[in-house]
């Protein structure tokens, strides 16, 4: 079944089955491999995308099912909450980082000045096994710089 | 396979229902749910909050900030899940998903795959219930049931309305389903009586995304207080009376590893009653 997705502003053609994963096409076939597969079940958050500016995991998104645009931490590369993680140093083995700037550039969209408290609620769903998460925290504190 | 799109409930076919597939795609992956079809209900089922009616599609995210919602559901979503899962899942998916015990996920053949076991009586159980645990002790994971519950909502299917706790049934050998939903019937709205003041409180392996141990939602409408509970029994439950609880532990007949729940039932049922006023 042909399907269309459109990521980053660029439109694609679905190629692979229907019942393939969003994270699947996204790496395999779209080459676009920043976004990361950890649990691949929904447990981790290292698979988080936007779309229509709302945080999802791509690992348990049908690609087919995909109604809104995609957005994946290579269309983020300019954001200024990239240089507020390396500069808090808010990051250890990185696995974690691409899902964790997805998830936090969707929270300062809506809610530029997040308090400590909100920051911790919405960044729940991103784990971090290197437990990164009071760097990540003052990332976001201070992402305008 | 296969994944169809209909827009509306007459061009409905049966397959697989997906809506947010928080929960159909884990299930798919893993070979516990099969077909050659999918059916995307999202066209279908409607999504937001009109005066006391939700859509079946609205998604948990939306509904926990939503100021028309009353506390005890507003909660029971800020608590579930993760801010993803919260994004992506709806409210009727939430209603429908299954047991999160071990040994189905792994795909025993346990009692409620049709075999004639329950794993979980025998073997690891701390996660399982303490009411009505004799054929199936596995636990209801949804705190948005148990809100629901307690406020006494009802639900309106493609094909009927009923009241919420009709929607689930207690597994017993004669009948191992969950939940009576027909094949081919999609829940549309959820409808909520007024009420006075609810709550709920949830008690968690950690403070944040873990799925409830066990949680009480509380509401008062018109001079009268329900309890549910989520985590305790294999259906969302509902407790006839606070007093069934001060009066002793009878209510509840745990297994040897869930016998902590029991307190922890009490005590968040006295605190809910309390934050009631
Ligand atoms: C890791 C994880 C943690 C979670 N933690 C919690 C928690 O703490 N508390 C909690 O309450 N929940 C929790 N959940 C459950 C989560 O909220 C649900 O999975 C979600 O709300 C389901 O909605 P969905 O739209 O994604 O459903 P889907 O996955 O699309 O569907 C779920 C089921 O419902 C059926 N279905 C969906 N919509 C309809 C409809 N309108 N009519 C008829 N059938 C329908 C589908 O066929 C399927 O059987 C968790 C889930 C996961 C994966
Ligand atoms: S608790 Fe229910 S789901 Fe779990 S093993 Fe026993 S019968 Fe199966
Ligand atoms: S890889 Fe998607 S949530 Fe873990
Ligand atoms: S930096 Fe290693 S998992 Fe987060």
């Amino acid at each position: 079944m042909a399907s269309e997705l459109i990521v980053n502003g660029h439109t694609y053609e679905v190629r692979a089955p229907v019942g393939a994963s969003l994270a699947h096409v996204l790496r395999e076939e779209l080459g676009l491999t920043g976004t990361k597969i950890a649990c691949n079940e929904g447990h981790c958050g290292a698979c988080t995308v936007q779309i229509d500016g709302v945080p999802a995991l791509s690992c348990i998104t049908l690609a087919h099912a995909v109604r809104g645009e995609v957005t994946t931490i290579e269309g983020l590369r300019d954001h200024p909450l990239v240089d507020a993680f390396v500069k808090a140093d808010a990051v250890q083995c990185g696995f974690c980082t691409p899902g964790q700037v997805v998830s936090a550039a969707a929270l300062v969209a809506a809610n530029p000045e997040p308090t400590s408290e909100e920051i911790r609620h919405h960044m729940a769903g991103n784990i971090c096994r290197c437990g990164t998460y009071p760097r990540i925290e003052e990332a976001i504190l201070h992402w305008r710089g | 396979m296969e994944l169809l799109r209909p827009s509306n409930v007459d061009q409905l076919d049966e397959g697989v229902y997906i809506h947010g597939g928080t929960e159909v795609v884990p299930l798919l992956r893993d070979g516990i749910l099969s077909g050659e079809r999918l059916v995307d209900i999202r066209g279908l089922v409607p999504r937001g909050v009109r005066d006391a009616t939700i859509g079946a599609g609205t998604t948990l995210a939306e509904l926990e900030v939503d100021p028309q919602i009353p506390a005890a559901l507003r909660e029971a979503c800020r608590l579930a899940a993760s801010p993803q899962l919260r994004n992506m899942g709806s409210i009727g998916g939430n209603l429908l998903q299954a047991t999160r015990c071990w040994y189905w996920r792994l795909k025993y053949p346990c009692r409620l795959h049709g075999g004639d076991t329950c794993f979980a009586r025998e073997g690891e159980h701390r996660e399982h219930a303490i009411v009505a645990n004799d054929f199936c002790a596995s636990a209801h994971p949804s705190d948005v049931a148990a809100a629901l519950l307690a406020l006494d909502a009802r639900v309106r299917t493609s094909q009927r309305e009923l009241p919420l706790a009709e929607l689930y049934h207690v597994p017993d050998e004669a009948d191992r389903n969950v939940t009576r939903l027909a094949a081919g019937e999609v829940i549309l709205e959820l409808e909520l009586p007024p009420v006075e003041a609810s709550v709920y409180l949830k008690a968690m392996d950690r403070k944040k995304w873990s799925f409830p141990q066990v949680g009480v939602a509380a509401a008062r409408a018109g001079g009268e207080t329900r309890i549910a509970l989520a985590g305790v029994a294999p259906v969302p439950w509902l407790l006839e009376s606070a007093d069934a609880l001060a009066s002793g532990d009878e209510w509840a007949t745990p297994l040897p590893r869930t016998e902590w729940k029991v307190p922890v039932a009490r005590a968040l049922v006295r605190r809910a009653v309390a934050a009631l006023g």
